[in-house]
């Protein structure tokens, strides 16, 4: 569907990938840089003195890949430096091409006008790219300090650390490259691969730390039930496949091929096999985002997994899920007039989410699993909002429509990028307190943080930053997220009310769509949920510290460095948030 | 290292002072001409110099815990006495000639505007009108007094900031003109009273900091509710869509005000009455809950009697002075219509806030508590002042805010003198105190006194101009809040005469002091109750210096748009 307020973009190019020229490698910069970092990360730590004798001589040919390795690239802490390098340098490049001049790319699998759509970089992409990248970088960051590697370390521990030094950060850059991949993809399948590409780093990453049972448990759990997810998802595109013939989003009027959101759109009534696809599909992606009733396995595998993971979790992976489910609910399967089909259903299991979330919190002792459901919460909160997109052209018998749902849907779309881009800053943040906890020992209930306030008062006040910003507490950017979310809802619920009440026809409360309620549920939630965020405060500035956890807490500069940022980003995008609205709006404009 | 250290002090010291003095040199200059006093001294710099001195004081050793605390007890007193000199200033015409009693609906002294996030329609709006003004008085005269008051309990390094930032935040709200940074410092002054109460806070200070955070934020959200969907009702505008603007709307409440008049004098009631009721009730429940009313209550007695002295003070001086401002600037400027309907709310929540909280007075023995439900029948009477719907009403609504404004944080200062000496609060458990700690008795029969309704002193004219104006509107039924005041008589006087008078020659002592000698209130103490005395005295004989704005802004809203509503009948 076409919007009336169609960003201007300067051009939209199209280009074969992998063809000749550079314009493949200009329009995916990042991904090139990620899979360079890639390549470096495997091939450096692997230089060694090896040769390889020509066969019946005696010349031994060095290959400089295996054997003894030089101590200059085989330092354990490499790792960590390339990665950074390899992360900060595409944050760089995704940064600078937001620029008001920036291109829009469509990469083709052909050349010509005929050929598919597979991939599309445009100002959507580009915010996601920057957000995955900016919470990979922060969990990088922290992991040196997390998972630290040590040129001179005798203990098993080091020793085990410092060999899985390449792995870890192999892992968290393969990550990256899927969620780019998601956040461009135009094809359904594309879509599929970067998800299992990213989604199967994750499972390893969060059974990580597999010493501790809980963690190799949440590991397995989240593995088993995100693959069970992923294929049922897969079940459900392969069913699209059947009923449309590709898995191309958009149609391509040179060849006539039909692709999947106009075949919805004309779609008369509901038929059943798209429906039933649908279905599976979004089964996928609530998985992902951690949906009720598709959520029991993630408080595990967020108590189970190391904290800087536990976060990438709650941020970057949900926001894959959220893309997901962008794509289908809103490209997909939202039609040009009428409401949408699944705005009950979504509008159901948003309220049921977030009321799951918010009371499970409130009785878990656990920080991390607090955490977890907290972030379970605010998928509900992002739910909500969507479920409200989907009322798209409501009234009828009340003869006021929505004139302008799309700008409501914008506006709606644009809250919840916002909202994804910024839970970096604070949930992450909050993880990375507990991992900076975790330095000094297992974090499973709250005697870890008691009396934080007296070891380190500055890291007691930015957990306390992150607490009041998941509560949506002003000036901090919970609140500014929150707000936008409501606001969205409002928007569209009110609909065209402004005009009538302009006319002077009355309007009154029961005239607004009932997804206005929804934001009531919302608040309502936000003030459930206020308690168990106080509760950890009260507990940091309250009580005494425990007996093993007296002395100063670890230096781990890296990961304080990471703590302040993320605090320093709360503040500043709940006081400031202008430019990021902006950009926000610009990504919402792509996809509507 | 301890020269490097006072030398930091004296170094901050002076740079804020330089800042402070120097910065109207810079400061932007609006369409009358006036200097922005409002926005960084009195809003800004209280909250930022607060969470820097917090900041360096969190970083310091802890064996200089002795040596810091003097020091930044004295930065603090030095910025709020700088805020009270401003704002006398103001008063009083030495920084700008302001007639305060010349009140128009909607116009606004100091009005500055500066462009915070466009993109949403929000800005940084300020101004003081009549009623504002008096509250943003209030504030900076109760900082200085509680920083005196408590100056030499052992309170740490952080009280006194927090204080500061208190009022910083507590100003913000009431110079705010744009709905957004309304709500923003409305939530903002939740924080440090949370951990005021949190870390100097009564035995049960874990459960009544908890209980006030949620129970507060609660009621507010419903009132951002309103907030948001008043914003979405006002009508899109493509000249704010061209400046960047992506809904077409701003949060400004006086362009809301504009539109408002504009109804009223074309007689329909604007957004609808329908939505206007609605939008109504959303903020009347914040206010509500903020002011306290009955039923939305039961968070204040915990609040009051777990927080220590300074956070009493301000949180009964101030802080639910808040929710009575809120109805006057958003209730009755914008919602006149709907305020007309719910009359009959109004007026039995008040009367029912104020017969409950005499009632329940009678049967306290906690003397924090006693006076936290004193403070809620005096908002009731508030809510009663509204509910005349006369200019006379709601002018001895403000000052009623204002004089219990004065009189309350002198009530509190004396339960948390009585809390810090004798250790206990029980009302029974001593008899005779005029006889070994007299000033501490002096201040008590004052702040007793002067709570009752006194003539002479603040709080008896308000209560007659609501009682007069109540008169005016429902006649003979004024007999049931004039009971209903007797009853308060009644119950400072019997507390009164127990804890003062009885007891023979040497009274006694309460076990809790444990046959120790009974002390007397420090020098301190006394300063900073003398002071609030001379205030309650002050404006008792002389209170036209506020009151004339008062009326004035009350004659201003009513010529303005609520003649019309009532005439008309909406």
């Amino acid at each position: 569907m076409s919007s009336a307020g169609v960003l201007e973009v300067a051009e939209v190019t199209r280009v074969q990938l992998f063809s000749e020229g550079g314009d493949t490698w200009l329009a995916l910069a990042p991904e090139v840089t990620l899979l360079s970092g890639l390549v470096l990360l495997f091939i450096v730590p692997n230089l060694g003195d090896a040769k390889w004798r020509i066969p019946l001589t005696q010349v031994r040919f060095p290959v400089l890949f295996g054997g003894r390795r030089f101590t200059a690239t085989s330092d354990p802490r490499l790792p960590a430096m390339l990665a950074i390098a390899t992360l900060l340098l595409a944050l760089w490049q995704a940064l600078i091409s937001q620029g008001a001049d920036a291109k829009t790319w469509l990469l083709t699998s052909g050349s010509g006008a005929e050929a598919n759509i597979l991939l599309r970089v445009d100002a959507f992409s580009r915010i996601f790219e920057i957000m995955f990248y900016a919470a990979l970088l922060l969990a990088a960051v922290a992991s040196i300090d997390r998972l630290p590697a040590r040129r001179a370390g005798s203990e098993i521990q080091q020793l085990i650390d410092n060999r899985r030094q390449v792995d870890f950060y192999l892992l968290l850059l393969m990550t990256a490259f899927g969620m780019s991949i998601v956040t461009m993809s135009m094809d359904l399948f594309v879509l599929f691969i970067g998800l299992e590409i990213a989604s199967l780093s994750i499972y390893v990453l969060v059974a990580f730390h597999k010493e501790t049972p809980e963690g190799a448990e949440g590991g397995v759990k989240y593995f088993i039930v995100g693959a069970v997810s992923s294929a049922v998802a897969l079940y459900g595109i392969s069913l699209l496949y059947l009923w449309n013939g590709n898995l191309q989003l958009l149609s391509n009027s040179a060849t006539g091929q039909i692709g999947l959101v106009e075949r919805w759109s004309e779609m008369e009534s509901l038929v059943g096999l798209p429906l039933i696809a649908f279905c599976f599909v979004l089964v996928g992606f609530a998985f992902k985002v951690s949906a009720a009733p598709f959520h029991f396995a993630a408080p595990d595998a967020y108590s189970g997994a190391s904290s800087t993971v536990a976060g990438i979790l709650a941020t970057a992976s949900k926001a894959m899920g959220f893309i997901g489910l962008i794509r289908i609910l809103v490209m997909l399967a939202a039609p040009a007039d009428g409401s949408a089909v699944w705005m009950f259903g979504l509008g159901v299991i948003a309220v049921v989410t977030m009321t799951w979330g918010n009371l499970a919190a409130l009785s878990s002792s656990n920080p991390k699993r607090m955490l977890a459901y907290s972030s379970i919460a605010h998928a509900g909160y992002m739910l909500a909002a969507l479920a409200a997109l989907g009322a798209w052209a409501w009234g009828g018998e009340n003869d006021v429509l929505n004139s302008a749902p799309t700008d409501a849907g914008q506006w709606i779309l644009t809250a919840l990028i916002f909202h994804l881009v910024v839970l970096v800053a604070f949930k992450l943040g909050a993880f990375l307190v507990l991992a900076l906890l975790e330095t000094e020992g297992e974090v499973n209930d709250t005697a870890p943080l008691a009396g934080l306030a007296r070891r380190d008062p500055i890291v007691a006040v930015s957990m306390f930053i992150f607490m009041l910003a998941l509560a949506g507490v002003p000036p901090l950017a919970g609140f500014m997220s929150k707000f936008l979310l409501i606001s969205g809802v409002v928007k569209m619920s009110a609909g065209d009310a402004f005009v009538a009440i302009a006319a002077g026809d009355g309007w009154s409360l029961g005239q607004m769509h009932w997804t206005f309620w929804l934001a009531l549920a919302v608040f309502l939630n936000s003030a459930l949920s206020l308690f168990y965020y106080l509760r950890i405060g009260v507990i940091m500035f309250f009580e005494v510290p425990s007996e093993d956890r007296r002395k100063p807490l670890n230096k781990a500069w890296f990961l304080r460095l990471s703590i302040w940022a993320c605090a320093i980003g709360t503040v500043i995008f709940g006081v400031w948030s202008d430019h990021l609205i902006n950009l926000c709006h610009n990504a919402a404009l792509a996809v509507l | 290292m301890r020269d490097r250290e006072f030398a930091l002090i004296a170094g901050l010291l002076a740079i804020s002072a330089v800042l402070m003095y120097v910065f109207p040199s810079f400061a932007v200059e609006n369409s009358a001409g006036q200097i922005d006093w409002v926005t960084l001294p009195l809003v800004a710099f209280p909250i930022i110099a607060g969470s820097v001195l917090m900041a360096f004081a969190s970083m310091q050793p802890y064996r200089l815990k002795e040596r810091i605390g003097q020091p930044i007890k004295l930065i603090s007193l030095a910025f709020g006495l700088m805020m009270l000199g401003i704002s006398s200033g103001l008063l009083f015409g030495w920084l700008e000639s302001i007639n305060w009693d010349l009140s128009q609906y909607n116009r606004y002294e100091l009005e500055f505007e500066y462009a915070w996030m466009q993109s949403i329609g929000v800005s940084w709006h300020v101004g003081l009108d009549g009623l504002s003004f008096s509250m943003v008085w209030l504030t900076t005269v109760l900082i200085p007094i509680v920083m005196i008051t408590t100056w030499e309990e052992k309170m740490g390094w952080y009280h006194h900031p927090l204080i500061l930032m208190m009022g910083g935040a507590l100003i913000g709200v009431f110079v705010a003109l744009d709905f957004f940074m309304f709500y923003v410092f409305w939530e903002l002054t939740l924080v440090p009273m949370f951990f005021l109460i949190l870390k100097w806070g009564g035995d049960d200070r874990r459960y009544a900091a908890q209980k006030f955070f949620i129970y507060t934020f609660s009621g507010s959200l419903v009132m951002l509710l309103g907030i948001i969907t008043l914003y979405f009702l006002q009508p899109s505008s493509q000249a704010l869509i061209d400046q960047g603007v992506l809904t077409g709307r701003t949060f400004d409440m006086t362009q809301m005000a504009i539109g408002a008049q504009a109804a009223a004098n074309a007689d329909i009631a604007w957004l609808g009455i329908n939505m206007q009721k609605a939008l109504f009730l959303t903020f009347l429940l914040g206010f509500l809950v903020k002011l306290p009313a009955v039923p939305f209550h039961t968070w204040l007695p915990d609040a009051h009697v777990q927080a220590p002295t300074a956070g009493s003070m301000l949180l009964a001086g101030v802080m639910l002075k808040m929710g009575g401002y809120g109805l006057f600037r958003v209730c009755a400027t914008l919602f006149p219509e709907a305020l007309l309907e719910y009359q009959w709310l109004l007026l039995t929540i008040g009367m029912v806030s104020l017969v409950y909280g005499s009632f329940v007075c009678l049967g306290q023995t906690n003397l924090k508590r006693l006076v936290a439900f004193s403070s809620v029948s005096h908002m009731g009477i508030i809510l009663l002042g509204i509910a005349t719907m006369e200019p006379l009403g709601f002018a001895g609504a403000i000052f009623m805010m204002f004089a219990h404004g004065i009189i309350s944080p002198l009530l509190f200062a004396v339960a948390g003198a009585f809390k810090h000496h004798y250790h206990t609060l029980e009302i029974g458990s001593m008899r005779g105190m005029a006889k070994h700690s007299p000033w501490l008795a002096t201040f008590m029969m004052f702040g007793w006194m002067a709570s009752l309704g006194l003539p002479l002193l603040a709080g008896f004219v308000a209560e007659i101009t609501v009682l007069i104006a109540f008169w005016k509107a429902f006649g003979w039924w004024v007999i049931l809040p004039g009971i209903t005041l007797m009853v308060t008589a009644a119950y400072y006087i019997w507390s009164m005469q127990k804890t003062i008078f009885e007891g023979g020659d040497a009274g006694e002592m309460p076990e809790s002091l444990g046959g120790k000698p009974a002390p007397d209130i420090s020098m301190w103490e006394v300063s900073g109750m003398m002071l609030l005395a001379m205030l309650t005295v002050l404006f008792g004989v002389l209170p036209w210096i506020f009151f004339d704005m008062m009326t004035g802004y009350a004659f201003g809203l009513f010529d303005g748009i609520l003649l019309n509503v009532i005439g008309g009948g909406a």
